[in-house]
């Protein structure tokens, strides 16, 4: 999030784009129900589905699903021929905009109707009810990043939010909710295979920086890998690990991976998670390590899997990083109760017989104080070195003073800081950065400008236009020594710049002249890296609109994907919609959380929700011969099929089908109750929505297509 | 002598449950027995509206007037409370109840019910206040140590009100009042939209 979700409560108008918050986001609703009530905010719900959002929205659009691009490269085309843009904003601090709009020209209020289904009239109105009350906060979540031109999506999105002006402002900027209070945490810890912690990606000069902050020698971490490119190349990724096993599609490695250890995941959240299956009765080893049996535990038919139950966040403490970018600290409430142990624990042990404790463990004394002090020392991109740990606790010994409008203490221990120290926080000094890229403050008091990421001066290909990448002259935050556009901060320590010089002399530097480290410059419409460098729509790969493949075709397909070949245009089958002729989308429920093994595993929140089901319109149901309740199959172009009972709702359309992801326990018709360890079979069980969806991931992040794809449906 | 009400802001409930799951945790109530439930109505339409619902706690409850045997009682504060040691489960209170409020835990046809459960809005029963008899039969007595009911304080958009009755029509009247005023005033949005 650029904002915060307190700072919802200053939006004039709301968006929300495949993004479902009362379901998903319960505690986001106060805020966002405020802005509503007290600003007279039109909160404007974009989805496929008539969402529990939609019932307390005002103006509700129902997409097809897939066509997130299209319908807003159309909004910022709507505000752009009706003269609503801000042209201060978009002269001082945007890149590309001029190309962008070429782009966007093509997206007419009759084209968007076309690709979406939204009726062209609806298109202008939205923009101009967004343009008529600025500033908007725009929030999206996986409904806007589960498809295979996910990344076009968001960042059409973010084009919206430039084009109107709302970025660094109270009240407006891109509000992306995450899942729970360390998504935002797990994911600045880079849990990923492309990039060590804080985004510092995985080049030479990013490995020798942690082996610096690890204190621990760069060719010690070199031997453990089998040659030294290994370190450079990105891993497998969450939604493909399976390929690294069952190799249908061709991999990039020198062996197939052997062993997988699943570390508080729910494995059904997995597409075509069928295909999950058959790695786990391949492998030669698998570890949960989990409060309860996941459905990885039931699923494989191999003795190759071991159980860890590990405690939940109850029995143990530590930092975790909010939504908002709020750092704050949890408090241990009980000891580990039954016989599982502490993840610290259980890491612990694993490294010591692993026989690496020394290195792994030696900055870190004090569990878990020591942990956020090391990642705050190497995580400097994103300013996490001001929130020690004494701060973050000083934070929430004194909740009560924190204002709920702005997050700002008034008076009292922590004056003048606002909550949870929102990254970045430059120096143990700073109060953290409540608003990103809001220019009207000091950098010392909260304030930033854009980043200077991408170099000073840019070509853009589809012009052949040169542009200053920098801020205009006049743009910078008060108090700033330089008026106007600067690059980041280097050589201050020579050798050295902002991120990488962990004396921290040149973030001090910066600071010392009201400027920012990371410099100041423009917000570019154009990605030169992208094979899309200004979004555009493509057809799903798997669509219901063989007409529109033809004009909006996928991208060709593409090799060596994060170590797999990944299909995209000889996946896109124009003749696939008369087999499978429904759309299918996932999505969540208030009651069940992820794939669903804790909640299910709870007796209240199970009896809420006993069943797994589809939600089908009641044309579809008539069609198929279906009541309400009773049960169906689905089947998936891959093979997938799942029998579920029918929910039958007007929250679809005639042409789509939404399942809920959070089920498991049975697989494509056959319960596996009896497999669970004795007394930890969950109070539920149910198919996995994500047998069903589809074949298909992201061009640039490889995320999984769970939110458009192709299903059949039938009468079980 | 204040007066304890509960109120449930149809604009604010976003039907996520948790006031039940509050509750049921809190006071260990069996899976089956419902002291309070979320309403749906329209569900997937346009109008669609969710209302959390326990009981009321009215003002001359049907449920005491109809009690054969004077198991159900109203506190000074107006809380309406039953004793399970005196109930037959007979039934009646629940065709009396306007609100669907009195749960039984026995289900079977020929009427044997066990004896009635309900939302105490968290204020115990007959029982010694704090005492592990009056924990077990009616579990929490948070209104003794001062506090809301668990089901309004886990809400996570304030919705469900609970408390003095003065405090909460105040609560209220400041959001209709705040919803109602200016630009959100009731008519001005059809009558006065700029085209």
């Amino acid at each position: 999030m650029t904002n915060s979700l307190n700072d919802i409560r200053h939006a004039k108008s709301m968006i929300f784009i495949g993004s479902n918050p009362p379901e998903a986001h319960p505690i986001a609703m106060q805020h966002i129900l405020h802005a509503k009530e007290k600003n007279n905010a039109p909160i404007v719900v974009v989805d496929p589905r008539f969402t529990k959002l939609a019932a307390k929205g005002t103006d509700y659009v129902r997409v097809r699903p897939g066509t997130d691009a299209a319908y807003m490269m159309g909004l910022v085309n709507a505000v752009i021929t009706n003269g609503w843009e801000d042209k201060d904003f978009l002269s001082k601090r945007v890149a590309g905009f001029e190309e962008m709009k070429e782009v966007a020209a093509h997206y007419t209020p009759e084209v968007v109707e076309d690709i979406t289904g939204v009726p062209a009239a609806d298109v202008t109105r939205v923009a101009k009810l967004l343009a008529m009350n600025r500033p908007t906060s725009l929030t999206w979540c996986m409904g806007g990043t589960q498809h295979h031109i996910g990344s076009s999506i968001v960042r059409a999105f973010c084009i919206l939010q430039l084009v109107l002006g709302n970025m660094g402002k109270t009240g407006g900027g891109t509000n992306i909710f995450r899942g729970h209070d360390n998504v935002q945490g797990a994911t600045d810890m880079c849990i990923l295979s492309h990039s060590l912690p804080a985004y510092y990606g995985l080049s030479d000069g990013a490995w020798q920086h942690w082996c610096r902050v690890w204190d621990v020698d760069y060719d010690y971490i070199k031997s453990r890998f089998k040659e030294k490119e290994w370190m450079n190349k990105k891993g497998f990724t969450l939604s493909r690990w399976y390929e690294g096993v069952i190799q249908e599609d061709k991999i990039h490695q020198y062996t197939p991976l052997k062993a997988v250890f699943q570390w508080g995941c729910g494995p059904n959240s997995n597409s075509q998670y069928h295909k999950v299956k058959k790695a786990y009765d391949m492998l030669d080893l698998i570890v949960v390590v989990d409060p309860f049996p996941t459905m990885t535990a039931v699923l494989g038919e191999k003795d190759n899997i071991y159980l860890l139950p590990s405690s939940s966040q109850y029995e143990t403490s530590g930092s975790v990083t909010s939504t908002s970018r709020q750092i704050q600290w949890r408090h241990k409430v009980v000891d580990p109760v039954h016989d599982s142990r502490t993840d610290y624990d259980i890491m612990a042990d694993l490294v010591k017989r692993l026989g690496f404790a020394d290195e792994f463990y030696k900055n870190i004394k004090q569990v878990p104080e020591d942990i956020t002090r090391e990642l705050g020392r190497g995580s400097l991109t994103i300013g996490y070195n001001g929130q020690s740990p004494e701060r973050i606790k000083k934070h929430m010994e004194n909740w009560h003073m924190f204002d709920i409008d702005d997050l700002q203490a008034k008076g009292g221990p922590c004056d003048g800081e606002y909550y949870g120290m929102p990254w970045p926080c430059w120096s143990e000094d700073h109060p953290g950065t409540p608003i990103l890229y809001d220019i009207s403050k000091p950098v010392m008091e909260g304030g930033l400008p854009f980043r200077n990421r991408f170099g000073s001066v840019a070509t853009y290909v589809m012009s052949g236009r040169e542009e200053v990448q920098l801020a205009a002259k006049g743009v910078c935050n008060p108090g700033s020594e330089e008026p106007g556009g600067y690059e980041e901060f280097k050589d201050v320590v020579p050798g050295t710049n902002w991120k990488t010089d962990l004396s921290q002399k040149t973030i001090k530097e910066a600071l010392s002249k009201g400027m920012a480290p990371f410099g100041n410059a423009r917000a570019r419409c154009v990605v030169w890296t992208f094979p899309d460098q200004i979004p555009i729509h493509r057809e799903p790969l798997h669509s219901p609109r063989p007409d529109l493949i033809e004009k909006y075709p996928t991208y060709p397909d593409k090799e060596n994907h994060y170590r797999v070949d990944t299909r995209y245009e000889s996946e896109q089958d124009p003749e696939l919609v008369k087999e499978f002729p429904y759309v299918i989308t996932t999505g969540r429920m208030v009651e069940h959380m992820g794939a669903g093994a804790e909640t299910r595993s709870n007796k209240y929140l199970a009896e809420l929700q006993p069943d797994m089901y589809a939600e089908i319109h009641p044309r579809t149901a008539n069609n198929i011969g279906v009541r309400n309740g009773e049960m169906v199959w689905i089947e998936s172009p891959e093979g997938g099929k799942i029998k579920v009972m029918a929910k039958v709702t007007e929250r679809v359309d005639d042409k789509t089908i939404f399942l809920p992801f959070h089920y498991g326990g049975m697989f494509m018709g056959e319960s596996l109750s009896d497999k669970y360890p004795e007394g930890t079979e969950p109070y539920v069980v149910g198919e996995p929505g994500n047998i069903i969806t589809n074949y298909g991931y992201d061009i640039i992040t490889q995320i999984q297509t769970t939110k458009d794809g192709l299903c059949k449906i039938s009468r079980a | 002598m204040a007066r304890m009400r509960f109120l449930c802001d149809v604009e604010r409930c976003i039907d996520c449950g948790g006031c039940v799951v509050a509750c049921k945790e809190g006071n260990h109530v069996p899976v089956g027995i419902n002291r309070r439930t979320v309403v749906t109505l329209d569900e997937g339409k346009p109008g669609e509206k969710a209302i959390s619902v326990a009981c009321m706690h009215c003002s001359d409850a049907p449920c005491i007037a109809v009690c054969p045997v004077d198991a159900l009682y109203q506190r000074d504060d107006g809380i309406v409370l039953v004793s399970k040691k005196t109930c037959i489960g007979c039934g009646y209170c629940f065709m009396a109840c306007p609100f669907g409020a009195p749960q039984f835990p026995k289900g079977t046809f020929f009427g044997a019910r066990g004896a009635m459960d309900k939302c105490t809005m968290c204020a115990g029963g007959p029982e010694e206040t704090f005492s592990a008899e009056e924990h077990k039969l009616y579990g929490q007595n948070r209104i003794a140590e001062g506090k809301v009911p668990l089901c309004a304080g886990m809400c996570a958009t304030k919705a469900l009100l609970a408390g003095d009755a003065d405090v909460v029509a105040d609560v209220y009247r400041k959001r209709v009042f705040q919803r109602g005023s200016g630009v959100n005033a009731w008519g001005w949005n059809r009558a006065y939209t700029k085209k």
